[in-house]
């Protein structure tokens, strides 16, 4: 064996091993850097009022709970309507329409929703709702987030109910129930740690949008709960006061912005949790 | 290749072919099951067992391109037409799989699936016919008092017998068994063995082996396939001891297989 | 001993009524599920009608010029998408340059060297990364990353390539610390943990069989993620990247923030400008005249064309990869 050619062939690989260990602790680094800022900004300005005061105006104190309130009645009315579709539509491309071309078409589309830029949906609600409408409004707002949730949860109630074997299905066909039955009484069922994690990761994913919100529900400086009008929300919120001149408004945005990255993360986390749960049991 | 002359044609098959796309896996079949025997099928992978027995209660129909052609007669009655209503065939044919397959529900609502989908019974209706059921699977000693229990909670063997007694609770006429206890350890299929041959007092039973030694053991008749073809068909104890055709001796003298 | 004897008929007394029930039921069920499966076409169909719609009184108006005119005047109502479209694509470009490597790198040290007990753990770590909103991006690079470059990083680079011919002029000054450099950083480190996970979930579908095989041949730990490993994902490689390119496109709020808002090329990557979806983010709410909101839409349309193009193209190539991995099991 030629020693210095083998000798050559593992510094290399040292050389590109090594590398690609800088490459994790740079990656990760930055990452920690960010999160490390984000806690110790954001903490410094969490205090009561966050919780319980509204956006003030410029050079004023205040707080976020209208932003709050506001993602969280759209996140909840955007899930509330979005999952149930998703989750029906992914039953028909896992069960009915399986090995059809329709569903590898639909299939497609929707995986390019998936990933589309979040804004063009909020040009879309605000063609067909706010322009109809004549106003901004948490309608338009979270129907611009149901557009977001819809893929999600298509994408991952079929990735869980293809995981069902087949065999299961045969066993209640062959007692003569129907395919809806089967699916509603026994697929599902088998499958229902997945399709809530998909819920989860749904929320997770329109917690942080913010830009379908920005021409949709707009935003609001006052504590409102009427969807008919425009609603605060807290993306929306920390973009405006982040791109002031105001120190204040800045804290505030931090504080924002640490709330919802505790949000994502324990309903990542929480979602992580009920899949290895179920992987397990 | 017909049975006893005493004995009822409970599935006359004749003429069956069948087809995986253009690939024709079953070549012109044509045998008799006879009335609460039990008729084994045995041959090497691939010889189509499982596949014939999934066209008697026509579970293909789930997949895209396979199809049957020919006829197979339920009590006389073409089960292959159009007209055949699959719900209530499936009520007539019991089956059970190879990996056990219990619902994610309780050991109860396990039983009470295939009750309900046809009849109406009250709370203590329902739960005699429980009770028979797993009595009849010999399970009911074991699980008596954890009906409330989720059926994967068992072991391997008593999964099985839970499948078992679902597919009885419904009153089939007709049970197919597609290797049921390649999955189970020895002793669990002893219980089970003992559990078919009891069970064949009141239904007639086809069962699909890959375990000759099983098939002669528990079954009255034996089918011995072959990529596609009936090879030969009769008595399980002629079948095992005097084989006619050339072939069924080597599969059971262990030349190949 | 059990009596198995059967007491009463065996056959069932089957409820026609019942039947015809769930007959109706399994009709109505699978019409709604297909519903909703065609929903998503229809919304998907129905965006790009929106858009088209609202771009039209600017693309009859402008036409194809539209693409290649710099101009942004809305006094004069003259409107151009070179510069959204330049820098969409530039920041786009550095984002992909810096975490490509980067994240194909993390993959690697995930799949081969990294100790077993750390491999979950730091796994988890990258795909929660992967799901921390845009937004965060956004304000820390405002607040943090561009002062720290103009105070730096691009003085230092000014000052390095001042006499480099090319270079000079790309890296040429005022250091404003925002501009398409920064957004493209910004971009970069958000889109690093997708291209980790992503890379990585490619590598797992390898058969370890494979690599095994070579390692059995006395190949180095390289030797078999260059020739054995990323040769086989390749597909899946080319196509998680252009998953991250096709997000990267659409990205609002992490280069909204420091992307300067300035429609205009300019030959130094320090110098402000735009994106598309930065413009559309900053300037829609107060854009005044059809004009001016339809030029906006247009941008938005040509957004959704490319990346749904970028898109197609990754499924496409991950479609490739799943097939051929069910081949070889």
């Amino acid at each position: 064996m030629n020693s210095r050619r083998y000798l050559r062939r593992r510094i290399r690989s040292g050389i590109f091993m090594g590398l690609s260990v800088v490459a994790t602790l740079f990656g990760l680094g930055w990452l920690g850097v960010i999160l490390g800022t984000l806690l110790y900004e954001g903490f410094s300005g969490i205090d009561l009022a966050v919780f319980t005061e509204s956006t003030p105006p410029p050079g004023e104190m205040g707080g976020l709970i209208n932003a709050i309130a506001g993602s969280f009645m759209m996140g909840a009315l955007a899930v509330a309507v979005g999952t149930p579709i998703g989750i029906l539509a992914g039953t028909y491309l896992s069960e009915y329409g399986r090995y059809t071309r329709l569903a590898f078409f639909l299939r497609f589309v929707n995986d390019i929703l998936l990933s589309a830029p979040s804004i063009v949906l909020g040009l879309f609600i605000y063609d067909v709702m706010v322009l109809p409408m004549g106003h901004f409004s948490a309608y338009a707002g979270a129907a611009a987030l149901t557009v977001i949730v819809i893929p999600v949860v298509v994408r991952t109630t079929e990735n869980m109910l293809l995981l069902i074997p087949n065999t299961l299905r045969e066993a209640a066909i062959a007692l003569g129930a129907t395919r809806s039955h089967v699916i509603r009484s026994v697929t599902w069922k088998a499958a229902q740690a997945g399709i809530v994690t998909g819920a989860l990761l749904a929320i997770a994913r329109i917690s942080g949008e913010t830009a379908p919100l920005l021409f949709t529900s707009l935003n609001n400086q006052f504590w409102s709960v009427n969807p008919n009008e425009p609603m605060a929300s807290l993306p929306v919120a920390i973009f405006q006061m982040a791109m002031s001149p105001y120190e204040d408004w800045h804290r505030l945005a931090w504080s924002g912005a640490l709330i919802i990255t505790m949000a994502v993360l324990v309903l990542s986390i929480t979602a992580r949790a009920l899949e290895s749960r179920s992987e397990r049991g | 290749m017909e049975g006893n002359s005493h004995d009822k044609v409970k599935v006359a098959i004749r003429n069956l072919d069948f087809y995986y796309g253009s690939h024709r896996a079953l070549k012109d079949i044509s045998m008799s099951i006879l009335s609460k025997k039990i008729t084994a099928i045995i041959g090497p992978s691939g010889c189509g067992k499982s596949t014939l027995l999934r066209v008697m209660n026509r579970i293909y129909e789930l997949y895209p391109n396979q199809r049957a052609e020919g006829e197979v007669l339920l009590d006389g009655e073409n089960i292959l037409s159009r007209k055949q209503d699959l719900n209530l065939l499936r009520a007539k044919v019991g089956m059970v799989f190879q990996k056990p397959t219990p619902f994610p529900m309780t050991i109860f609502d396990n039983i009470a699936f295939g009750i309900n989908l046809y009849e109406g019974l009250s709370r203590a209706e329902m739960a005699e016919r429980v009770e028979t059921a797993l009595r009849r699977a010999a399970l009911w000693d074991e699980v008596k008092d954890k009906l409330g229990q989720s059926g994967t909670s068992l072991s391997g063997g008593q999964q099985q017998r839970l499948c078992i007694a679902r597919s009885v609770a419904t009153k089939p006429e007709l049970i197919l068994m597609d290797e049921p206890c390649s999955a189970l350890d020895p002793i669990s299929t002893a219980k089970i063995e003992e559990l078919i041959s009891e069970l064949s007092n009141d239904y007639t039973i086809v069962l699909v082996t890959h375990n000759m030694q099983q098939a002669s053991r528990v079954s009255d008749y034996t089918a011995f396939m072959f990529l596609g073809e009936l090879v030969e068909f009769g008595e399980t104890e002629k079948i095992f001891t005097t084989p006619t055709n050339r072939r069924t001796e080597d599969y059971i003298t262990g030349r190949f297989g | 001993m059990v009596d198995l004897t059967v007491k009463e008929d065996v056959s069932l007394v089957l409820s026609s009524a019942r039947m015809r029930r769930s007959y109706r039921a399994e009709r109505t069920f699978r019409n709604m599920t297909l519903a909703c499966a065609l929903l998503v076409a229809v919304m998907f169909a129905g965006i790009i009608w929106s858009l088209f719609d609202g771009a039209w009184p600017a693309i009859r108006a402008f036409g194809l010029g539209f693409l290649f005119t710099e101009a942004w005047n809305p006094v004069t109502d003259r409107f151009g998408a070179l510069a959204p479209i330049y820098g969409t694509l530039m920041t786009s470009l550095i984002a992909m340059l810096i975490s490509v490597p980067i994240g194909i790198g993390i993959a690697i040290f995930l799949t081969e060297l990294c100790p077993r007990g750390l491999r979950r753990p730091i796994g988890i770590a990258v795909e929660l990364l992967a799901g921390i909103p845009s937004i965060i991006y956004g304000i820390w690079g405002l607040f943090v990353l561009a002062p720290i470059l103009r105070a730096t990083l691009q003085p230092f680079l000014i000052s390095m390539f001042g006499s480099v011919p090319l270079l000079s002029s790309l890296f040429a000054g005022p250091p404003y610390g925002i501009g398409v450099f920064t957004a493209g950083l910004i971009l970069a480190i958000m889109t690093l943990p997708f291209v980790a996970a992503i890379t990585r979930d490619v590598f797992e579908t390898v058969p370890p069989v494979l690599k095994e095989a070579a390692y059995g041949l006395g190949a180095t730990v390289w030797e078999v993620q260059w020739k054995v490993v990323l040769p086989y994902a390749r597909a899946g490689v080319v196509g998680g990247v252009m998953l991250a390119l096709g997000r990267a496109l659409g990205e609002t709020m992490a280069v909204t923030f420091v992307i300067g808002n300035a429609h205009r090329i300019s030959t130094s990557v320090f110098a402000p400008g735009t994106t598309i979806s930065a413009a559309i983010a900053n300037e829609f709410t107060e854009a005044f005249g059809e004009m001016y909101t339809a030029s906006l839409v247009e941008l938005g349309l040509i957004l959704f064309f490319v990346t749904s193009l970028v898109l197609a193209a990754a499924q496409f190539m991950l479609y490739r990869l799943e097939s051929r991995a069910g081949e070889r099991a």
